[in-house]
């Protein structure tokens, strides 16, 4: 069977963000500050005016005037009028006839700044480390953290301290198809079409920047190009919309590729710094510390400091700890979630760290693990309680094939093997909302939310209906409409599409199969099949064609209707061990332990992965080929990050490689064959018992990678990515006698 | 953006269409892997692209030892050749470093020329082979040495109305190339290095790309090198005189320091696979 979107999408026939078009639409291009950081003392727009083909030009003042004074959040103005505070924050905004010359009238706007100092380094914050009380400093936004248990006693007692430093560099989004919507306003209707993981969260987001109720915007999410993160925000759609505004006419707005590496929301770098206390072969305390560079990030705003931080100690035990995280506020632009916001990082971190301490003590690094690894019952550092979780036995399966692979491992110089662990859990939300339409020959599936590539949508929602009913997949559609008609859902990220929506659609098919049962005259619920073009129910021995068991109101209705909801309980955490900030209580834990076969070239530094194996508790896996072409493509996309791609940034805060020749994503060559394995028995709050996949594949790749280059050369790299030049200078280190090993 | 496509099919007409055009107002496009990416960036405005493809210049002829490649020529045909891949082995690995298939089933050693980058995968190699630019003008026919055609990055000795006909290699010789990238497909070379053993002196050629403002000969480290196989100790001399004087620094791709270690690897690498050297006997220095 062949997914139901991917036949259109293979030849070219899928309208994504940047193939929308309006007959006589407008194309828009954005003003974007050339500088990082200074005092606004002039944006002149009158020569942008006078350009040919232009119809507006808008800044910060038309903005007011158009919106009304006041209008719109003060915190995120479409446009600053006295300050700039990354280098291509937008300016001003441009509608023109044509690309050209909408681009064309961007580049004449006149701008004059005072420049300000740059902020862009972590490194400047980390020399202070660990002096200054952080909690005064301007440069810090946020500050987070949780503590537990007698740390004092604990390192007074510890055989050792195993203390590391550990760096990570930015990621891109690098979703093939960049920011793009159209847009139109009239009287009372802001209408916009776009590319987003988040209708309803557009809807939200544009209310408040533009100051427009939610009842006057409507949002339609377009076909979906790839989104990891970066589209469940408002980006292009409060600018389009405007543009709309002052024009009157449809306007599109996509961003250039470079544009979409600059604002497309890329992760930052991060600095870690760990200390764990070790007796008897055990870690017994641990003490954390993280700066994240949140780039341009609003104060208050920082959602990710608590997030990261609950990543850091891992999926390990520990009574005795203290980890605090601090957002540094930097002249880069303001950063987004990307698949699995900083677990890949955090995973890197604590998994090399616990790898390393293995190590230093001459014990098998998987043993190591499992001894401290939480199981079901166990309570997490912040006082969450584990439910069902497969971990360990991920990781066993994972230290049993490492051993086969250790067999047969070349007795050459270089190869290595490392194993990585990562977790993740689940938000489900506010909602998850769908309704089933049953007609004589389709069962429809109307919901509020867009494919995004992962197959959450048009397979996963599909196999829902499929197992309940039992009826064929090319029987079901899914439907979508826009935000003034679709019932509400909260969006395609966090991995919670299938738990969430697929819950509603699991009640609301096990209600329509009830039913049907009831119209077939018996006590089961039924199934459904096909006979020529025709839908039949099935229960026991008794078979009739749909047709003739909906009421003719409902056949005119377009068939019978059952809604279905969905609202997870949200996990708890232990208030006494949170200091500061703002923990996440996720729920549905999910595990996977990975294996990296690697070689490195111990003079050059290059590494190369040579065979890869995932192991993934995903409760009960309700689609196989998904869960595969999910977790090969989370592998794929971690080997990115673990190996090549970082953001490089100058001094005068410029993203350096805006360009995916320069920003290295995997290509087929750098993908070695990856065996899948699900690890079942570990059911989740989903349907039937699944747990989220989207982002888990991708979380323990770069440490599994690192952890097999420490195997192969005894050097430990505390910095991702792993690139020639980094494994280089460890492994120089290592030579001239420094401190590579651990 | 709007350009219009002009493709000749006589080699004298295309000259004298790039002569008669004002400097800006006319871009040569072969496969245009450089120049369309040029064209949509707006890095170039030509109100027209002269096509090479309909010259008949997609060839590849040996005459004895030596070998004829045209500039329109695909690489993928080049390093696909079984008899490049034999006799010519440094200049099909050399072309098979270049970006992706995908590319080299569009991309010409011509384009690669014209582009003159200081990155270039093939400069180096060619430079070792003793490789010449054969070019056509309106008037008149010349050949250049590649090490006289290129000047810098984007800047040859080429001539108003002048094309890349051919490359002619007179000599095969024994080579190799090897390179460094932080992805090892479809990225740009940290460093290369290209090795060739000729049979006249100097007897080895080694060049280096990745350096400003363009590839060059390490005329140093070739000296080191006797005739047919160097000792161990010759070989460790020549790599690291040429780690120490290549020209290089530091940009984003990579730092100084990290291209100087990769050049002294690489050179005893490309050396030593095209004759590995002779470990001396125990107690003889
Ligand atoms: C993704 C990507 C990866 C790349 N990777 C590599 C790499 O790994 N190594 C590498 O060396 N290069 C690489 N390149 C650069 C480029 O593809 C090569 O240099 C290629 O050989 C250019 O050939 P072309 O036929 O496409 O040239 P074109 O783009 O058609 O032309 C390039 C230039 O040469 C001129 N020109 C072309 N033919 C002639 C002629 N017959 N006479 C006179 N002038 C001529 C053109 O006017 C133009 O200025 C890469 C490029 C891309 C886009």
């Amino acid at each position: 069977m062949i997914r139901s979107d991917l036949l259109a999408k293979a030849s070219g026939a899928t309208e994504f963000g940047t193939d929308l078009a309006e007959p006589e639409m407008l194309w828009a291009a954005l003003v974007l500050a050339p500088i990082a950081h200074g005092r606004i003392r002039r944006v002149d727009l009158s020569k942008a005016r006078a350009m040919p083909g232009v119809h507006a030009v808008v800044g910060a003042e038309e903005t007011a005037r158009l919106l009304g004074p006041g209008a719109g959040d003060p915190e995120r103005p479409l446009f600053p009028s006295t300050e700039v505070r990354y280098r291509g924050q937008p300016l001003a905004a441009v509608a023109a006839s044509s690309l050209a010359e909408a681009r064309a009238a961007a580049r004449a706007v006149q701008m004059e700044f005072d420049p300000l100092p740059i902020a862009g380094d972590l490194e400047e914050v980390v020399a202070e480390w660990p002096g200054s009380e952080a909690g005064s400093d301007p440069r810090m936004i946020a500050h987070v953290r949780a503590s537990n248990g007698d740390l004092g006693e604990e390192f007074r007692l510890a055989e050792f301290v195993h203390a590391e430093t550990y760096r990570t560099n930015g990621v891109a989004q690098v979703a093939l198809e960049p920011h793009a919507c159209v847009a139109k306003v009239d009287v009372g209707r802001w209408f916009v079409r776009t590319s987003t993981q988040t209708p309803f969260g557009i809807r939200e987001d544009a209310s408040s920047i533009l100051g427009v109720p939610e009842a006057s915007l409507v949002v339609e999410g377009s076909w979906v190009g790839g989104g990891f993160g970066g589209k469940t925000a408002a980006l292009v759609e409060p600018y389009a919309l405007l543009l709309s505004a002052a024009t009157g006419r449809w306007v599109r707005l996509s961003l250039s590729y470079t544009e979409e590496f600059v604002l497309g929301r890329s992760t930052l770098p991060a600095v870690v710094r760990l200390e764990s206390a070790v007796r008897a072969g055990r870690v017994t305390a641990r003490r954390v510390r993280l700066l994240l560079d949140t780039g341009a990030s609003l104060p208050g705003r920082d959602f990710a400091t608590g997030y990261a931080i609950g990543f850091l100690l891992g999926p390990y035990r520990s009574d005795a700890f203290d980890i605090e995280g601090y957002a540094v506020r930097t002249n880069k632009p303001p950063f987004g979630p990307h698949r699995a916001p900083f677990a890949p990082q955090c995973s890197f971190v604590a998994d090399s760290h616990m790898d390393s301490i293995a190590r230093r003590l001459g014990v098998d690094p998987v043993a190591f693990r499992l001894a401290h690894v939480w199981r079901a019952g166990d309570v997490t550092p912040l006082g969450q309680a584990v439910g069902p979780f497969g971990l360990a036995e991920c990781l066993e399966k994972a230290g049993a094939l490492l051993a086969i692979w250790r067999r047969e491992l070349p007795t050459a110089d270089g190869f290595g093997l490392g194993v990585g662990c990562g977790y993740w859990s689940t938000n489900a939300g506010a909602g998850g909302e769908a309704l089933l339409r049953l007609s004589p020959n389709e069962l429809t599936i109307d919901q509020g939310e867009r494919e995004i590539g992962s197959g959450s949508v048009v397979r996963g929602l599909v196999a829902v209906a499929e197992r309940v009913l039992k009826i064929p997949s090319d029987a079901v559609r899914v439907g979508y409409s826009d935000t003034s008609r679709a019932p509400f859902d909260s969006g395609v990220f966090g991995s919670r599409t299938v738990g969430a929506l697929g819950q509603a659609v699991e009640k609301a098919a096990r209600r329509l199969a009830t039913e049907l049962g009831r119209r077939l005259g018996t006590s089961d619920p039924a199934t459904l099949a096909r006979d020529d073009d025709q839908l039949v129910a099935i229960s026991g021995a008794v078979r009739r064609p749909v047709r003739e068991l909906l009421t003719s109101e409902e056949l005119r209705a377009g068939g019978l209707e059952f809604p279905g909801q969905h609202a997870a309980p949200p996990g708890r955490i232990d208030d006494s061990r949170v200091g500061a900030g703002t923990f996440y209580p996720y729920t549905d834990f999910t595990g996977a332990a990975h294996v990296a076969l690697v070689h490195v070239d111990r003079a050059t530094g290059a590494v190369r992965v040579l065979r890869y194996a995932a192991f993934h508790d995903a409760g009960v896996v309700i689609d196989p080929a998904t869960f595969r072409a999910q977790v090969e493509g989370g592998v794929a996309m971690g080997l990115g990050s673990a190996l090549t791609e970082e953001t490089l940034w100058g001094p005068d805060g410029r993203l350096l490689n805006p360009s995916l020749l320069d920003y290295r994503i995997p290509t087929l060559g750098e993908v070695p064959p990856i065996e899948v394995h699900a690890v079942p028995g570990h059911p989740g709050a989903g349907p039937f018992g699944a747990k989220g996949l989207g982002e888990p594949p991708i979380i323990p790749v770069p440490a599994a990678v690192a952890n097999a280059v420490a195997d192969a050369t005894g050097a430990r790299v505390r910095e991702m990515p792993l690139t020639p030049e980094r494994v280089a200078r460890t492994l120089n280190l290592l030579a001239s006698g420094g401190t590579g090993r651990g | 953006m709007g350009f219009t496509l002009v493709a000749p099919d006589q080699p004298k007409e295309a000259c004298a269409l790039l002569a008669r055009s004002a400097p800006g107002e006319i871009s040569v496009l072969a496969g245009g892997t450089d120049v369309l990416p040029d064209v949509e960036a707006g890095r170039v405005r030509p109100s027209r692209l002269l096509s090479l493809r309909r010259l008949p210049w997609r060839t590849l002829g040996w005459n004895g030892g030596s070998l004829t490649i045209g500039s329109t020529l695909p690489l993928r045909e080049i390093e696909a050749d079984p008899g490049v891949r034999e006799r010519i082995p440094g200049l099909a690995q050399a072309v098979h470093a270049v970006g992706s298939l995908a590319l080299r089933h569009r991309a010409t050693l011509g384009g690669n020329l014209g582009r003159a980058a200081p990155t270039s995968d093939l400069l180096p190699i060619l430079l070792t082979l003793d490789a010449v630019v054969n070019l056509v003008g309106v008037d008149a026919s010349r050949s250049v040495p590649v090490d006289q055609f290129v000047v810098a990055s984007r800047s040859t000795t080429l001539r108003p109305g002048e094309l890349i006909a051919s490359i002619t290699i007179p000599e095969a010789r024994p080579s190799q190339y090897v390179w460094q990238r932080v992805r090892p497909s479809n990225d740009i070379s940290q460093v290369g290095v290209a090795a060739a053993r000729a049979s006249r002196p100097p007897y080895w050629r080694i060049a280096l790309g990745g350096v400003v403002p363009r590839s060059i000969r390490l005329e140093g480290a070739e000296r080191l090198l006797p005739a047919v196989r160097p000792l161990v100790s010759e070989l460790e001399a020549a790599a690291a005189l040429a780690a120490r004087l290549a020209p290089f620094a530091t940009d984003k791709r990579a730092s100084e320091a990290y291209r100087r270690q990769l050049v002294g690897i690489l050179v005893r690498r490309a050396v030593a696979s095209i004759s590995p050297p002779i470990v001396p006997p125990v107690g003889v220095a």
